[in-house]
């Protein structure tokens, strides 16, 4: 008895470690949807990541990747000031996609840098997919 | 030492000026920049303990006075010379080479203090000579920094080898000119005599 | 006994000189006044402006400089740190209330000029700044890996963060200390 009902109090912190992680990304997909974003593709996400846009010099060429780097994983680096960026993804570092307006934030100003534009709903759901499945 | 013995030699303002000097300018040495509101405090005061101690150079006491102990450059060079062939005589005042310090001391001091007026005008835009400096820090700060810096090193090393002299001297004549410059007395006759 | 006494005295006032002179809590604030600038506890600060580099302390500009920058986040330096219009309007506020005409700490006070009153955004272009690294190499700065540029005052200012920037506490990667 002892050891069943400890086992279920392990299934149900994992369970709810897991859900802890995703209630931000869960809120924040809900919104995207009801501002039309009709895909949350990871795949879609995980092009964008890579892809290489134009910009101003002395960054003519910008992707996620450049300050991220393409293995989310790996601690990425600010492309002017070199300060170290810790890793994106949450199976590595805990502490990411837990806060919305910290999401949005970085979204506003990384999509406004990276693609000269701010992301569309669909476009920030498939991110978002991806990054939290890392 | 008995009271027959005794002989007053150093007067309070003579003492007191010694070692005020000695803890401002040790204050001032390792304050550096780090509280430069202190080491500033202390350079004034070291100027002012300095002009102080000219003008009593004059109107002093007997044996505060620069005639009594400052000798021409060939007196200090022998008495140099018989101290180290242990056969000098013993002064009651300061002894030739002695005076020879005060006097490298004092200059080593007031270029010291006076630089540092400068680096301040210069650099800080404070002080006195702040209307010596037009122009907002550039060559001159630098410059008369690197002057002061070397004046204070350089009076750091005159310490050094003043208190050097000042042992030497103790162990010689058998008498301890340290407690002789707190207590302003020193012994009739010495040792040596 | 007049002189044991006497002795005693100057050993006591001596001990509680040094005591209290060691204890004093703000010891190295009083060094900071003398060769950094003003340390101030803003986490919300910390947190929105010191992610890509140190926090610059509000101390090292002049409140033009942080008003003109604050203005112009979309294109900071190359790069986009827009904010929450709020919080935005918070954190000027700060700097402004702390920026270098607020302070008098003494690098505060050097880097309160401008050349020609034209506003620069760069601490690094601030006169006092630029006469304060006159002399360090290119290869030290620009050609060196670990510091790159005079904006990461954090890769030789070893307090940097602690707002002090004394001499004693540069050491230069791959070169050493930095003292003339």
């Amino acid at each position: 008895m002892k050891r069943i009902s400890f086992l279920f109090s392990c299934l149900y912190l994992g369970a709810t470690a897991v859900q802890a992680e995703s209630v931000a990304v869960t809120r924040l997909l809900k919104t995207y949807k009801s501002q039309g974003a009709t895909t949350a593709s990871r795949d879609q996400g995980k092009i964008m990541w890579q892809k290489q846009y134009s910009g101003k010099s002395p960054f003519n060429t910008r992707s996620c990747a450049s300050c991220h780097e393409t293995d989310l994983k790996q601690s990425g680096k600010h492309v002017k000031t070199k300060k170290v960026i810790k890793p994106m993804a949450p199976s590595v570092n805990p502490e990411r996609l837990t806060d919305i307006k910290e999401i949005e934030k970085w979204f506003r100003r990384n999509c406004k840098w990276t693609l000269g534009r701010e992301c569309s709903p669909a476009e920030k759901a498939s991110l978002l997919t991806y990054i939290s499945q890392q | 030492m008995s009271e027959l013995n005794k002989l007053k030699v150093w007067d309070p303002l003579v003492r007191v000026f010694h070692w005020t000097l000695v803890l401002a300018f040790f204050v001032a040495f390792i304050t550096e920049e780090d509280f430069l509101d202190i080491h500033v405090f202390a350079g004034y005061l070291i100027l002012l303990l300095l002009v102080i101690r000219v003008v009593w150079g004059f109107v002093g006491t007997h044996y505060a006075r620069f005639s009594e102990f400052v000798y021409r450059p060939t007196v200090v060079m022998q008495f140099v010379k018989d101290t180290l062939a242990l056969k000098a005589k013993r002064y009651i005042g300061h002894n030739p080479a002695g005076g020879a310090m005060i006097i490298a001391l004092m200059v080593s001091l007031v270029i010291t203090g006076f630089t540092g007026l400068l680096v301040y005008a210069a650099a800080e835009h404070a002080g006195p000579l702040v209307g010596w400096f037009t122009s907002k820090g550039g060559f001159w700060a630098e410059a008369w920094e690197e002057v002061h810096e070397f004046f204070a090193n350089f009076t750091m090393f005159l310490v050094v080898v003043h208190v050097i002299g000042v042992l030497l001297e103790s162990l010689v004549h058998g008498e301890n000119l340290v407690t002789a410059m707190i207590t302003g007395f020193k012994s009739r006759h010495s040792r040596s005599d | 006994m007049k002189k044991l006494s006497a002795i005693t005295m100057v050993l006591l006032v001596g001990i509680f000189g040094i005591n209290t002179a060691c204890s004093d809590d703000d010891w190295e604030d009083r060094i900071r006044y003398s060769t950094g600038v003003k340390l101030l506890e803003n986490p919300v600060y910390k947190k929105e402006c010191g992610d890509c580099h140190m926090a610059y302390h509000p101390g090292l500009l002049p409140a033009a400089s942080w008003q003109k920058l604050m203005a112009g986040l979309e294109d900071h330096f190359d790069d986009n740190a827009e904010l929450d219009k709020e919080l935005a309007q918070q954190i000027t506020q700060f700097l402004l209330d702390n920026s270098a005409d607020k302070s008098d700490y003494r690098r505060s006070r050097h880097f309160r000029n401008m050349a020609r009153e034209k506003v620069v955004i760069r601490i690094t272009e601030l006169p006092y700044f630029i006469h304060e690294h006159d002399e360090i190499p290119a290869r030290l700065v620009s050609g060196n890996k670990e510091v790159n540029s005079f904006s990461h005052c954090n890769a030789c200012h070893k307090k940097a963060e602690q707002a002090s920037f004394r001499e004693h506490d540069i050491f230069i990667p791959g070169y050493g200390k930095w003292d003339d």
